[in-house]
């Protein structure tokens, strides 16, 4: 004992030279946290700050300019612009989707989860919408064109709408999935006993509470819907072009307009923005809280 | 009201039985506690009842009507359940009224008849409140109301009580038997906690591993159980069981290692034998006597109201339970005096 005393004393010693203050220790941690927020905000900055630049002063490097908004102005009042008409296509077919996305999944993620399947119901559908969800688009986007082709459905918004809400049909349905679950079981047998059917439950009892849950799926489809790019590259020409393919076209053959491409992106990060801020305050844990215990 | 008729009820997962040809009869207005160890299968038995679980054969009829397959919305039946089950998004007389909502009655109707309800639960100032910002005890009368206001057949009550704390428990146990003889409608309750069972049940049904084991009256288990695994399940502290011999000569004496005997209340079939004894049957002498079995003190344990011995006898540990004040320590050599009327013998295997 006496040994082991013997030499950790000095150990303690050293560990006490190479020891940081809680000051140094502070500096350290916000320079770790500052580096971060460098890593996460710097695109921003630099696609918000090209947008108010001119072709010449992005092209040139020059970090002090003078901000005007000829890139804003030509993408919204140009002619021959069409982000506006983009703008409104990806809300159309963003909202639509999402509305379908979370009818489904729900429906879906309550059947499963509260109706008693057999086991392996349950299993392969959720293990077949995993593969579902790995393939990417890309792949499905010829069939789906040559599909909708035969059906006169390519370049119209029912095709768009059709094709995005299959593709984050599986991400919403394993998110609903875990949602629907943290229901406790009592409460959809409670309603049982109380004289509710199925569609009366789903309503009265499952939907108040999962709200966060649909909040939470509904921005997220919301959001993938936005972004998503190569189905709709595919699908769709210039009456139903969403944002991010308005974008896109930004990038020509001969020349690449940049602060365009700048000040377009910069007002396609808006919608996601707002719905964010707005819908933060429905994602709340613990509505559950004095269901059960 | 109504009674309450199961006649050889079964209940099956795949290969594993659950509940194996229950047959019991419980009569209008009657309360009736169904009791046993974890996974007894007493919380399914309940939930066939309810209709929350199938049934793999057998009848179950409510009044005089078969029930088995009539969804639980058709039963008649309100079920009060362990974790209370209040719909968290509505308050308190939304959570009771919303059986009536649904069956589609008028707003005043409704609201008349949870004010009832909320008068014998004394729910009057909490009627606005979200579950969330009640107590526990609140939240239980809540759960209660919403039983009541349905004006059921039948309550059913799946370990009601469980989830409060000591103190509580004992005051809602106490309301629980108030509610009964106020309202006087056939009641199942399943608990695990055999105390509840005593003081609330007009019949006990023990059941194990599926099956019932004894049905009577609180005292009737008590005084006369059936096997020892009622014996020991009922009564705190546990029943005394005892392994002994019983001689073929004298087939009402059960002898311990050391020669010394205890004399049964009805004579049993030689050989080995488990006999079960209350730890209040006995009375102690500090001498030696007629029929006093000599023993030595190991433990002594005063709660003021009596005192509870742990005594050793012929290597068996006894317990005796004794409500005079006692000057022993460990160690001490002491004589116990069972009365022979209480000491049931069980024939052996049949021990818990």
């Amino acid at each position: 004992m006496t040994h082991a005393a013997d030499t950790q004393a000095p150990l303690a010693a050293s560990r006490r030279r190479f020891s940081l203050s809680e000051g140094q220790v502070s500096v350290i941690r916000h320079l770790v946290l500052m580096s971060f927020a460098l890593v996460v905000l710097f695109p921003f900055f630099w696609i918000v700050s090209a947008a108010f630049k001119t072709q010449i002063d992005l092209l040139m490097g020059h970090i002090l300019f003078e901000p005007n908004l000829d890139g804003f102005i030509n993408v919204i009042f140009d002619k021959t612009s069409d982000f506006l008409r983009n703008f409104g296509n990806s809300m159309v077919i963003g909202a639509v989707s999402t509305f379908l996305v979370l009818v489904i999944a729900t429906l879906a993620a309550f059947s499963l989860y509260r109706l008693q399947w057999p086991g392996w119901v349950l299993h392969s559908l959720l293990g077949w919408s995993v593969i579902f969800h790995m393939v990417p688009p890309i792949t499905l986007a010829g069939a789906w064109y040559s599909m909708f082709r035969s059906v006169g459905l390519d370049n119209t918004y029912s095709g768009i709408i059709l094709a995005h809400t299959t593709l984050h049909l599986p991400m919403a349905l394993w998110m609903m999935g875990v949602f629907v679950r943290d229901v406790p079981k009592e409460l959809v047998e409670a309603a049982q006993i109380d004289g509710a059917k199925v569609p009366r439950i789903l309503w009265h009892v499952v939907l108040p509470i999962v709200r966060p849950g649909l909040a939470a799926t509904g921005i997220l489809t919301f959001i993938f819907s936005w972004n998503e790019f190569p189905v709709v590259l595919v699908l769709s020409q210039r009456q139903t072009a969403t944002v991010p393919l308005g974008i896109g076209k930004y990038a020509q053959e001969n020349t690449i307009a940049f602060t365009e491409m700048a000040a377009a992106s910069t007002l396609s990060i808006l919608p996601a923005f707002l719905l964010l801020l707005f819908a933060q305050r429905f994602i709340v844990r613990g509505l559950t809280s004095g269901a059960v215990k | 009201m109504a009674d309450v008729r199961l006649t050889g009820l079964s209940k099956s997962y795949g290969k594993l039985d659950v509940i194996k040809d229950v047959s019991l009869e419980i009569h209008d207005g009657e309360f009736v506690v169904l009791i046993g160890p974890s996974g007894c299968g007493k919380s399914t038995l309940l939930r066939m009842i309810a209709g929350l679980e199938g049934i793999s054969s057998g009848t179950l009829e409510i009044g005089g009507v078969s029930m088995n397959d009539v969804p639980p919305r058709d039963r008649g039946i309100s079920m009060v359940f362990q974790s209370y089950a209040l719909y968290p998004h509505m308050n308190s007389a939304d959570n009771m009224s919303f059986s009536l909502r649904l069956a589609g009655e008028e707003e005043a109707q409704r609201r008349s008849k949870v004010d009832r309800a909320a008068d014998i639960l004394g729910l009057g100032p909490y009627l606005d409140r979200l579950p969330r910002q009640l107590s526990g005890g609140q939240r239980q009368r809540v759960a209660m109301g919403r039983a009541i206001v349905r004006k059921p057949e039948v309550f059913l009550f799946d370990e009601p009580l469980s989830n409060l704390d000591a103190k509580l428990r004992v005051k809602m146990r106490a309301e629980l038997k108030e509610l009964h003889q106020k309202l006087k409608t056939t009641t199942i309750y399943v608990t695990h906690d055999q105390v509840e069972a005593m003081t609330l049940a007009d019949r006990i049904v023990v059941l194990r591993d599926g099956e019932i084991e004894q049905i009577g009256t609180p005292l009737e288990l008590y005084d006369n159980p059936a096997n020892a695994f009622v014996g020991s399940f009922l009564g705190s502290p546990t029943m005394n069981l005892l392994n002994l011999e019983v001689s073929s000569e004298n087939p009402s004496e059960a002898r311990f290692s050391d020669g010394e005997a205890l004399w049964l209340a009805t004579p049993v079939a030689p050989g080995r034998a488990t006999v079960g004894i209350r730890p209040e049957c006995f009375a102690l002498q500090s001498e030696a006597g007629s029929g006093a079995l000599r023993a030595e003190v190991v433990v002594v344990e005063p709660t003021g109201a009596s005192t509870e011995l742990v005594v050793r006898k012929a290597g068996q540990n006894i317990t005796v339970l004794s409500h005079e004040r006692l000057s022993l320590k460990p160690g001490d050599n002491v004589w116990l005096v069972p009365n022979a009327e209480r000491v049931h013998a069980f024939p052996d295997g049949a021990a818990a």
